[in-house]
């Protein structure tokens, strides 16, 4: 234990002594970080609409036809079932949502659109608002003629009620999703340069002349990317919540050690990988194509910078299955909602099967010279 | 005579389709230096390493103090001195953290400033390994080898690549270390340094030795056979011209 306590300290040492890749594994992701949190992708001026016909006659077609055929790039309509169009709204992917009433436009009936706001993504539900009246009136206008005709038909109303959702800013989103692509970084980059640097210098055949054990070595190398790996994730919560005023899940002690064996759970696995491709790549040159090929779509695909569903379905259909698709998952579901263990099993037992299968392929492929 | 402490009995190592060392068996007696000579390939380097521990035989034994290498390579690695034919030591660490971390992996508390002395590196203990010029990354591959006081050191080429003033301080520190009692297996390319250092020595070609005695009995038994070099004999060598004019102070302190 002595022996894997000092390879520890003198790689903690070089670690931190390693300006450039400081400055990669922990200053790029908080750049990152605050370059997108601060970009405010809110600030879209078109708004994206969700449409309930519940009348379907020639009124609420006129009024949908008005809305979709905007010759502008304003106003982005789906016309879809209530639950539908109210989960949308739930998950933030539409800024409003009306409803139009059976009987909407008909002779004498006094009909109440229904539009449901979402308060993260105000000015463009606005914007949605105003247009959706502007077509409502234009229609009861053709229809019944200027006002007060309009008025003694029955008329159309607009009601408004807001969606008090939670933060979910997209700073909430993105956060949680650094976080869990700085694990991925740090793990995968960090050991497989570090380790084919080793064995490209000779400086594990030295080591291995000593009695060192290649367990103590690997024990060195991976407690010394976990710490960085917990130390990196309170920095990027802590700026998140300084910056963005984040929350981290309800703020107390669980939720913070769950972040951070998560953090410590996943720089398990991405290590576990990056072992194993530094058995595979066994010279630089090999090496940083190998570990952007793998490290890359992740990043990407992972939903890390953007929700999963923004992709299309054939691509998320693969890409749920990815471990960093898991990891920033989990990570985000505890930051966010303030998740408990059993809330993120499924996302455990997916990080759990990506890490049998990586420990398969570095025992396999991992070799010392 | 005491026992040896370096035994190799009928070793054999094969590479895919190379036999790099065919049933090599020699002893090695306390406080001796030992040669291996031989050309590229010839298999010395696996010979060495197959002594460390840090490759196991195909066939044969090897015991290090009566201790068998294979197996227990663990037992065997804490008592000798390592010192690799290609130098590296991890970056971002002194000379002196180097040691003591080295110490540690032997269990042994070091005095870095002692060692770094020993082999008069004393003044660089804040400096980092890739910074020494060549001479001075092999003395201090020594002084690392020597954190667990071996019984028995080691060195493959200790002098390959370094200018005749750093080979002849090379030399100085074996010497050193023959006199502090070490028992010295060593690999060269340098016949004068084979006659210089070593009370035997083993020539060795194709994974097989093909001489072994004393450097002095091995030239007597050439000249035996009616052997004569066809250069004149001179006093000295172009070596001593060399070392005559740019004399014997280190040039990389």
């Amino acid at each position: 234990m002595r022996v894997a306590l000092s390879l520890t300290v003198a790689s903690m040492k070089m670690y931190f002594r390693n300006r450039q890749a400081i400055f990669f594994s922990l200053f790029i992701p908080l750049l990152i970080m605050v370059i997108f949190g601060l970009l405010d992708f809110d600030r879209f001026e078109g708004a994206e609409i969700g449409i309930v016909d519940q009348a379907e006659n020639e009124a609420s077609a006129a009024v949908i036809e008005r809305l979709t055929g905007r010759a502008d790039e304003l106003l982005d309509v789906e016309v879809g079932t209530l639950a539908r169009e109210m989960e949308r709204l739930e998950e933030g992917r539409i800024d409003a949502l009306f409803v139009i009433p059976a009987g909407f436009g008909e002779d004498g009936v006094r009909s109440v659109v229904q539009a449901t706001t979402d308060e993260r993504s105000p000015q463009r539900a606005a914007l949605g608002v105003t247009l959706v009246g502007q077509a409502l009136s234009a229609v009861a206008i053709e229809r019944y003629g200027p006002p007060p005709e309009a008025s003694r038909s029955g008329g159309v109303e607009l009601a408004q009620t807001t969606l008090r959702g939670d933060d979910r800013s997209y700073t909430a989103f993105l956060v949680p999703g650094i976080v869990a692509m700085s694990i991925m970084q740090l793990g995968i980059f960090g050991v497989v340069f570090t380790l084919v640097q080793f064995r490209q210098q000779g400086v594990l055949r030295r080591l291995m002349a000593a009695p060192v054990n290649p367990a103590q070595f690997l024990f060195a190398q991976v407690s010394t990317r976990l710490t960085v790996s917990v130390l990196q994730t309170v920095i990027l919560l802590f700026t998140g919540m300084i910056l963005f005023d984040l929350t981290v899940g309800d703020g107390n002690v669980a939720t913070w050690a769950l972040v951070l064996a998560l953090a410590v759970v996943g720089g398990i696995l991405f290590v576990t990988m990056g072992l194993a491709i530094s058995g595979v790549a066994r010279t630089e040159e090999v090496a940083a194509p190998v570990t952007n090929l793998i490290s890359m779509p992740m990043m990407f695909l992972s939903g890390v910078f953007f929700p999963l569903d923004a992709l299309p379905g054939v691509v998320t259909a693969v890409t749920q299955f990815l471990p960093l698709t898991y990891l920033a998952d989990a990570i985000r579901a505890v930051v966010t909602d303030g998740a408990g263990v059993t809330d993120i099993w499924p996302e455990l037992a997916g990080l759990g099967a990506w890490a049998a299968i990586v420990f398969a392929a570095a025992t396999r492929f991992f070799r010392w010279e | 005579m005491a026992d040896p402490v370096i035994v190799a009995r009928d070793l054999r190592k094969r590479y895919d389709d190379i036999q790099a060392v065919d049933g090599i068996s020699f002893e090695v007696y306390p406080g001796e230096v030992f040669g291996m000579l031989g050309p590229n390939g010839a298999g010395k380097t696996t010979t060495v390493e197959m002594l460390e521990g840090m490759r196991d035989p195909d066939s044969g034994v090897a015991l290090i103090n009566g201790i068998d290498v294979t197996r227990e390579p663990m037992r065997v690695k804490r008592i000798i001195g390592v010192q690799l034919q290609a130098n590296a030591f991890f970056d971002r660490l002194t000379l002196s953290e180097l040691l003591k971390l080295f110490g540690t992996l032997y269990g042994h508390k070091v005095s870095a400033q002692a060692l770094l002395d020993r082999v008069g590196l004393g003044d660089r203990g804040k400096s980092q390994f890739k910074t020494l010029s060549g001479g001075q990354k092999q003395r201090f591959s020594i002084a690392a080898a020597l954190v667990n006081e071996p019984v028995v050191m080691f060195l493959d080429e200790p002098s390959t690549g370094l200018d005749p003033q750093a080979r002849r301080n090379m030399w100085g520190l074996i010497k050193g270390l023959q006199a502090d009692g070490t028992t010295v297996l060593l690999t060269t390319h340098y016949m004068e340094e084979a006659e210089e250092l070593c009370d035997r020595v083993a020539i060795i070609d194709s994974g097989r030795i093909v001489a072994l005695d004393t450097p002095a009995a091995l030239v007597d038994g050439l000249l035996a056979t009616g052997f004569r070099n066809q250069r004149p004999t001179r006093e000295a060598t172009l070596e001593d011209v060399f070392i005559n004019i740019t004399g014997r102070a280190l040039r990389d302190e």
